[in-house]
């Protein structure tokens, strides 16, 4: 169930399908940039980053308090 | 319990609210989330968030059948978005990514994605609003897309373009920069690039063309979640790019003020020796830089407060903050000119400065190389600035550059004729200004300097 508490926009909702093509093809075409650099040799040491990746680690039991 | 104790900002979503008991704010969730709630708690989402510090912790304290109370770790100061510097924008932008993708991959979706969910707390961005993860409905698109790039996506691109000035107009769109105004904001060239063509100017023309739909006509079309992962992946990429395009002025600071390095040991000594005295353990420094002298504070304190009005010295600081994983002080953009209001319905939902400055009350304040500037540039009379520091401190380190200081003299020299008018920026003046809100505890020259540190103690004046 959703709570309508503030309104999406409908054309926020349907213009998604748009985006998310766009993003498909835009993140393919970067990873196969990155792909033939790295096969012809071009790709650069990996600088030090202010912000990490995207991906949030699951939870490690052993790990917790 | 008494229901005038409800957080002002906390009516939008009618999953739960904030309220405040004893000083302690707390947090109810209603039947109607009972289900998510219990889901994120039992499913360990919740747990793997606090232990990646990407979710404020919080802790049950009672659970009936029409009413669970949480109570979330406490955060010392809230800072606005519109009081972040550019990189804090992006982190904060960043974690409501990742908090999305996570949620999609565990079955969840945030349900709002506005830029008052995030914190700085501890030397990071966090996520403070518990009851924003809702159930993810199978390939329906993400609800908070558009807010999300009216919070953080349009308002960063338009500090990419313009500057981090930009950043401040999210004081006035609390629901983030019309997407209509966004679009037209940007340059053309923009419309050249897939990823903000698709994202702004599409978005703005559909919206447009689907906002007169008042019968509900239109439908909103399907979306897999691979779709909305690669939007939310997108996104992630670009805004983590994303950089400034003004020069920093701030880097050589110091380096321009007539400080000799022994004036600028001398200075940063007497403060450290006053700090201490005091058994100081909170402090905001008005006008603090990039956090250089707060660095030099040996004592060990709680909470440290930096604000500048110069996006680009605070942003240095988080950027140190980041590097030194300090979790002492928060950093944020403040004209002291023009301290960031009360806003909201009833103009209460997101505090003024000053009212969240009287809540902290800090141990000592320190007004460092700043009374020059408001005297000067600002017009601000001594009585009048007493009469601010005087409102929230309950000590104040303030540093008096006399008339002959080479930055006192820059500032006068820039005022042409009108520099006869400034007569009365005299320390003599200061003094007697400054002695109806405070009395003199110490007052100390620095040799080889034009300058003089005092410690204040305000009176009971109102």
């Amino acid at each position: 169930m959703h709570f309508l508490y503030f309104d999406p926009g409908l054309g926020a909702m349907i213009v998604q399908a748009v985006v998310a093509a766009v993003a498909g093809v835009v993140l393919f075409s970067k990873g196969l940039m990155y792909k033939i650099k790295t096969l012809l040799g071009f790709s650069k040491n990996q600088e030090e980053e202010m912000f990490d990746d995207i991906e949030i680690k699951d939870q490690d039991t052993e790990n917790k308090q | 319990m008494v229901d005038n104790s409800k957080h002002a900002s906390s009516f939008r979503d009618p999953s739960g609210y904030i309220f405040t008991e004893e000083g302690v704010i707390k947090r109810a969730i209603f039947p109607i989330y009972f289900k998510q709630y219990e889901a994120l708690t039992t499913s360990g989402f919740f747990d793997s968030l606090f232990i990646n510090k990407l979710l404020i912790p919080h802790s049950e304290k009672s659970k009936t059948g029409d009413k669970i109370v949480i109570q979330p770790d406490h955060i010392p100061f809230i800072s606005y978005p519109y009081e972040w510097s550019f990189n804090m924008y992006k982190e904060a932008a960043l974690l409501t990514l990742k908090l999305q993708k996570y949620s999609l991959e565990k079955g969840f979706s945030l349900k709002d994605a506005t830029a008052f969910n995030i914190a700085f707390h501890e030397g990071k961005a966090i996520f403070i609003d518990t009851l924003s993860f809702d159930f993810y409905q199978e390939n329906s698109p993400w609800r908070a897309y558009k807010q999300f790039i009216t919070h953080f996506l349009g308002p960063l691109v338009l500090a990419h373009y313009h500057g981090a000035q930009s950043l401040k107009l999210m004081s006035n769109f609390i629901d983030g920069i019309p997407i209509k105004m966004l679009a037209s904001m940007l340059p053309f060239k923009t419309k050249m690039n897939p990823f903000l063509y698709s994202n702004i100017h599409l978005l703005a023309k559909f919206e447009d063309k689907h906002n007169e739909d008042y019968k509900g006509e239109s439908k909103a079309s399907a979306l897999s979640k691979k779709g909305q992962l690669n939007i939310i992946q997108s996104l992630y990429d670009y805004i983590k790019k994303l950089s400034l395009k003004e020069h920093s002025e701030w880097g050589n600071y110091y380096d321009k003020t007539n400080y000799s390095t022994d004036a600028f040991v001398e200075k940063s000594a007497i403060i450290n020796s006053w700090i201490t005295n005091l058994n100081t353990k909170t402090l905001i420094d008005v006008g603090g830089n990039d956090g250089t002298f707060v660095r030099k504070i040996t004592t060990d304190l709680q909470q440290a407060l930096v604000c500048d009005i110069d996006n680009n010295a605070v942003d240095f600081n988080y950027k140190a903050i980041r590097e030194n994983k300090e979790s002492f002080i928060t950093p944020f953009v403040l004209d002291v000119l023009n301290p960031s209001a009360a806003i909201g319905f009833q103009n209460k939902e997101r505090d003024s400065f000053i009212n969240r400055m009287k809540d902290f009350t800090p141990d000592v304040t320190l007004a460092l190389a700043v009374i020059h500037h408001m005297s000067l540039s600002g017009n601000v009379t001594f009585e009048m600035s007493a009469q601010f520091f005087a409102s929230f401190s309950k000590h104040l380190v303030i540093e008096f550059p006399k008339r002959n200081d080479s930055w006192v003299q820059r500032l006068l020299s820039s005022k042409v004729d009108f520099k006869d008018y400034f007569d009365w920026y005299s320390l003599e003046n200061f003094e007697t200004a400054y002695a109806i809100y405070f009395e003199v505890i110490e007052k100390k020259s620095i040799a080889n300097s034009e300058r003089v540190m005092y410690l204040l103690k305000p009176k009971d004046v109102k």
